[in-house]
Formats: C-alpha cells, sequence, structure tokens
C-alpha cells in the first residue's frame, strides 16, 4: 500500500514508493553464486512521506514494522529496491554511494538508539568528528563542538569519554554530533530506547528545540516521544497504515 | 585523521600494546633469522680467512661435520711427504699438513670423554693466544721422515674445553685415539686459544700433527685433512696453484673462496634448511602481522562504520585506518629492532659458550633497517587492504550484526 503525503516549496526530505526487499543469505559471495532462487523478505513496502522544514515527524511502529530501514534508506545509509528519495532537492537515489556519504555530512544529522560514541575519543572529539571530513581547523572543530555541547547542558563536560558519561548525557553528545554541521534534516533512531524516562523527556526536548529551522524524522515505539511530533506516521510490515 | 588514529593507539593500552609486541616479534624473527644466516656464513668465511693461507690441498671434497668423529675428513695420505714436495716448489713460503680426529681426552686419566682432537701447527700469526703460549717449537716428532724425534706433549686448547674438563695452562690432560693410548699419553696445557675451536665450531684439543697421528695409530698412511699453503708475495697465486695440481694431479687445490664454496657445497641440505628457516621466518613475519592487524583493525569494524555513516568518505576511514596500522608498525618495528640487539647478544653468549662461535648472529645495518622495513611495509599494506575490505560498508547495522 501507498500512502500519498503533501510536498510542497519547504520540503526538505520526501520519498515516494520507497521499498526495500532484503535477500536471504545473500550476504556471502558463496551465498550469491550458490544460489539463485532465494527468499527475499520485504522490509519496506512503496512507502511515500515528505517533511517540511521545521516540522517533527514521528515514525510508529512495533519492533520489525521498518521503522529503522526507512531511516536508514533516508539518511543514504542503504540503497532502496524501488523507489526514490529527494532530500535538500537533490535525488539521493541517482546518487553513488560517494555522493550519498557527501550528502548526508553535508545536510543529514544522525541520532542512533546505541548512541555510537567512540570510545577512544572525548565528548567534545566525538561531537567534532564529522567536522575533520570537512577538512575544518583543529581549533575551528574545538570552538564548534565546544559550543554544542554548552547547548546540550554538557559544557563542562567536554573532556570527558563516552564511559564517563551516562546513557542520557551520551545520548546529548551524540545529538550535539548530529547537529554539528548544521544539517537541514535530523534523523533519529530510537532515540530515548535506553534511556530512563526523564532522561528521555530532556533528550526529546532537545530534538524538537532544534527543529525550529530544520525537518526532524523520529523514529519510536515510545508514545512520550511520538506526542512531541507534528504528525506520526504509523508502519506496520513496512506500510504505512496511518498518515497522521 | 591523525588525532583519531592517535586516540585509538592511547585509548585501549592493552591491545595496542598486544599489537605492537605482535609487530615486533614479527620483525625480530626476520631479524634474528637473517643474522643467524649471514653470521653462518660470515663465519666461514672468517675461519678461512683467519686460517691466512693462499690454497688449500685436499684429497676430495672436505665435509665439516662437527658432530661426528674427526670432524673433518682426513683425504690426504702421505701428508708430510706431499707437504714437503709442495713447499720445495717455487713461489711457496710454507706448505703445512692438518688433521682433525676424534680423541679420547680425560683430566685424570679416568673419566675419558669424546672430543675433537687437531693437528696443527698452534703458532704463528695465523693462531690467536687468549691465555699462556704458543707451541714452543715445529713439529718435531716427526723428523727426517720418520715418527722418531721426542714428543712435546704441548696442548693447546679453547676455553669450552678447559671449563668443560676443569683445567688451565699447566695442567695435564690425558689425550689419545683408544682410552688405553690416552691413558699413556698426558700433554700439558700451554695456550688456551679460540682459532681451532671457531675453525671447526667445536671445542677442540690442538697438539702437533704427528703427535695427533702418534695417539690416533694413523702413522702409518700419514693422513691430514688438508695441506695448507702460503704463497711467497712476489708469486702468482694462481700460478703456484696451477703448478701444484700438475705435481699432484690425485689432489685438489683451491684458493679460499673456492674452499669455502666446496666446502658450503657439501652442505647444501643445511643451506637448504637455513634458506627456508630465514623464507619461513620473513614469511611467518609477514603472516603474523598481517594477522595481527586484520584482527585489531577488525575490532574497529563498528567504530569505522559509525564513521561512515556521519559521513567520512571511505578513504578519509581508510586513511585514518592506514595511519594507525603504520603507528603500530612503527612502533612494533622499533621495539623488535631494540630488541634483536640483546636476543642477538644473548644467543652469541649461548652459542659461544657451547660451540666456540662468537658471533654466530651478525647483526648489520642492512638487516635492522630491512627488519624495521618489513614490519613498517607489511603493517601499512595489510592495514591499507583490511581497512578498504572493512569500510566497504558504511551502515552502521553491519556493526550490529
Amino acid at each position: 500500500m501507498e500512502t500519498e503525503t503533501r510536498s510542497n516549496d519547504e520540503t526538505l526530505l520526501s520519498c515516494r514508493s520507497l521499498t526495500r526487499e532484503y535477500t536471504r543469505g545473500a550476504d556471502g559471495w558463496l551465498s550469491r553464486v550458490r544460489s539463485t532462487d532465494r527468499p527475499s523478505v520485504t522490509a519496506l513496502d512503496g512507502v511515500s512521506l515528505a517533511v517540511d522544514r521545521g516540522e517533527v515527524v514521528g515514525i510508529a511502529g512495533p519492533s520489525g514494522s521498518g521503522k529503522s530501514t526507512l531511516l536508514h534508506l533516508l539518511a543514504g545509509l542503504d540503497e532502496p529496491s524501488d523507489g526514490t528519495i529527494e532530500l535538500a532537492g537533490t535525488d539521493v537515489t541517482a546518487l553513488s554511494g560517494r555522493g550519498r556519504t557527501r550528502l548526508r555530512l553535508d545536510h543529514v544529522g544522525v541520532v542512533f538508539q546505541r548512541f555510537y560514541l567512540l570510545p577512544s575519543l572525548s565528548a567534545r572529539g566525538n561531537v567534532a568528528v564529522p567536522l575533520i571530513q570537512r577538512g575544518r581547523s583543529k581549533r575551528a572543530r574545538r570552538d564548534r563542538a565546544e559550543s554544542l555541547l554548552e547547548t546540550v547542558g554538557l559544557g563542562d563536560r567536554a573532556a570527558h569519554s563516552p564511559d564517563e558519561l551516562s546513557g542520557g548525557e551520551q545520548q546529548r553528545v551524540a545529538i550535539a554530533r548530529a547537529l554539528v554541521t548544521d544539517p537541514d534534516v535530523v534523523l533519529a533512531d530510537e532515540p530515548t530506547g535506553e534511556l530512563d524516562s526523564a532522561t528521555g523527556e530532556r533528550v526529546l526536548e532537545l530534538l524538537t528545540e532544534v527543529a525550529d529551522d530544520r525537518a526532524v524524522v523520529l523514529a519510536s515505539h515510545d508514545d512520550r516521544a511520538l506526542r512531541r511530533a507534528d504528525r506520526v506516521l504509523h508502519l506496520r510490515d513496512g506500510q504505512i497504515i496511518d498518515d497522521g | 585523521m591523525a588525532g583519531v588514529a592517535g586516540a585509538w593507539i592511547r585509548h585501549d593500552p592493552a591491545r595496542t600494546t598486544l599489537a605492537v609486541v605482535g609487530i615486533a616479534l614479527a620483525v625480530l624473527a626476520a631479524t634474528v633469522l637473517a643474522g643467524v644466516g649471514v653470521g653462518v656464513l660470515a663465519t666461514a668465511e672468517t675461519k678461512f680467512d683467519a686460517a691466512d693461507r693462499d690454497l688449500w690441498v685436499t684429497g676430495g671434497p672436505v665435509r665439516f661435520d662437527p658432530g661426528t668423529v674427526g670432524g673433518i675428513e682426513n683425504t690426504v695420505v702421505d701428508a708430510h711427504e706431499v707437504a714437503d714436495g709442495v713447499e720445495s716448489r717455487d713461489g711457496v713460503e710454507t706448505a703445512v699438513p692438518m688433521a682433525f680426529q676424534s680423541v679420547y681426552v680425560s683430566p685424570n686419566g679416568s673419566d675419558f670423554q669424546t672430543h675433537v682432537g687437531a693437528g696443527a701447527p698452534a703458532r704463528g700469526p695465523s693462531v690467536s693466544i687468549a691465555e699462556g703460549n704458543p707451541f714452543r717449537n715445529d713439529d718435531v716428532h716427526y723428523a727426517n721422515g720418520s715418527y722418531d724425534g721426542p714428543m712435546t706433549h704441548e696442548l693447546v686448547i679453547d676455553r669450552q674445553t678447559a671449563n668443560r674438563f676443569d683445567v688451565t695452562v699447566g695442567d695435564t690432560l690425558h689425550v689419545g685415539g683408544t682410552i688405553e693410548t690416552a691413558r699413556n699419553h698426558e700433554f700439558t696445557v700451554v695456550g688456551i686459544s679460540p682459532t681451532y675451536s671457531r675453525f671447526l665450531g667445536t671445542p677442540t684439543v690442538t697438539m702437533h700433527l704427528s703427535e695427533l697421528q702418534e695417539v690416533t695409530g694413523t702413522t702409518a698412511s700419514d693422513r691430514a685433512t688438508f695441506i695448507t699453503v702460503d704463497v711467497r708475495d712476489d708469486a702468482e697465486t694462481a700460478a703456484v696453484k696451477a703448478e701444484i695440481e700438475r705435481a699432484h694431479p690425485d689432489y685438489e687445490v683451491r684458493t679460499n673462496e673456492e674452499q669455502i664454496r666446496a666446502i658450503l657445497g657439501e652442505q647444501a641440505v643445511v643451506l637448504a634448511a637455513a634458506a627456508s628457516l630465514v623464507t619461513l621466518a620473513v614469511a611467518g613475519g609477514l603472516a603474523l602481522t598481517a594477522n595481527v592487524l586484520s584482527s585489531v583493525i577488525y575490532q574497529r569494524r563498528r567504530e569505522l562504520s559509525v564513521l561512515r555513516a556521519l559521513g567520512w568518505s571511505r578513504w578519509t576511514t581508510v586513511g585514518t585506518t592506514t595511519l594507525w596500522a603504520l603507528f603500530l608498525g612503527l612502533l612494533g618495528s622499533v621495539l623488535g629492532v631494540l630488541a634483536t640487539f640483546p636476543v642477538a647478544f644473548g644467543m652469541n653468549r649461548l652459542v659461544g659458550s657451547i660451540v666456540g662461535f662468537d658471533g654466530v648472529v651478525r647483526l648489520s645495518p642492512r638487516i635492522l633497517v630491512g627488519g624495521a622495513g618489513l614490519g613498517i611495509a607489511v603493517s601499512l599494506v595489510s592495514g591499507f587492504l583490511v581497512a578498504v575490505l572493512v569500510s566497504r560498508h558504511d551502515s552502521v547495522a553491519v556493526a550490529d550484526r
């Protein structure tokens, strides 16, 4: 089933008829050579959506409904089997892997459920990591990272390593990292999944605050998170069943 | 990139240390084994150079076999007569026969042990005396073509023999081809010298040739291992060699270099084994280094995946990982090269105390630089290749599997 969603001049991110199929047992080269008739699983089936600047869109659904797959596709971390994605005026599906990486660096900030901070770097270093690819000077990276850590309330924790931070602090560092390149779109995958309710509330506050001039897509099955969204799309078995 | 690579080095000291030690061991194995290879060849050359002779006359192939009876086959018959004939030729300064034979040795006439006996003139500029004196006389027992002259019963031994029998200069040792003969022949140690033990690669007691022949019962055939020839300064070595070959067609005449080649040629299996060891050491070093780096880089695949997800290009990720591998390779190589010195020293001491060779592990700048270069180059290349493979994917979902 395909659900049509609105699209206008303010739309920063949109996808149309997005489908992603995975073939079982096709990870290894040997399995690819040995079998031509493998069963496939449809993780996402004809999904369409559009997110405007300043809008927070929630993606709801049970585990396995396709929320993470959708976010990975929108971030250019994965390639769709069918359909198109447009991000900041660029057709993502027409880009090479290198082009998608560049687009992600320039326009997308990603917040993961498990934070994925680099344990060898300090909070400041983690926030500054994307700027290395941008070729920013060490001083510029440091200033930008410290400014963002101040914004998320961790100015005094800049030199601490991730294992010296609580779960909530780590997620705030991850949010600061997602914002460090000043992206147009922030994609957050279960951002409160590993946090207690009080900490989760603070993280959600932060995420909705940054939506002022960007588009935020929030995948979660946490009602508290979804209540903060301007609208919520409900996914089940890879299809949007309700575009609210 | 350097900041992230440096952070990886600092962040996990245990893993970094293990990786560095793994690379250092690979470098150490390569440098020490290469040092052994060079040392074996250099020792063989040094042995013949130290003998300070121009030509070697033998009765056929000469085989070094220190672990067996006599050490070297005695292929020259009527050695004194042949040597006299060679020495009488124009252009020849001296011609000296030498023999090596298994003997029984005892410090007290009862506890006999088999040992290598050398029949050689332990005197002259080619013999290095560490303690005591060289032989006082020439070989006077072989007088006027017979074995009727007085036996000097002088003995020069090496340090290992002195330690083995707990004797020093002035003490006596019983030496003979049989236990019975040895009981009747007591020799006085007049000097300590490493010259002949180095030559054979085993502890040695050295006496005059005719006295060795006397105590081993070989006077009838007057056998020697070879005859060493000194050519006069104003004579052409090649011409003298050709003349001796013409006069003694049953014998082979070789220069120092030819003699080394002939002996090494007899040791083809040993050389092949040594070459295999060196090859295996290098291949093992390559495999160990590559394996260590593959392992540590693979353990970082989640971080690499996250960096890709955050917008790092594949080549920035590969570059950072390769830089990290280079740091590890540099540290490991420096450590491996530094460790080579004490290990080589220890091995030389050990081998020296057992068989009398000093410097069986020879280190040279080329070996050290080669070892370090191996560690660094393999780290760089394997780090790059593994990083290319690991950074293929840019999804953190890969890291979650």
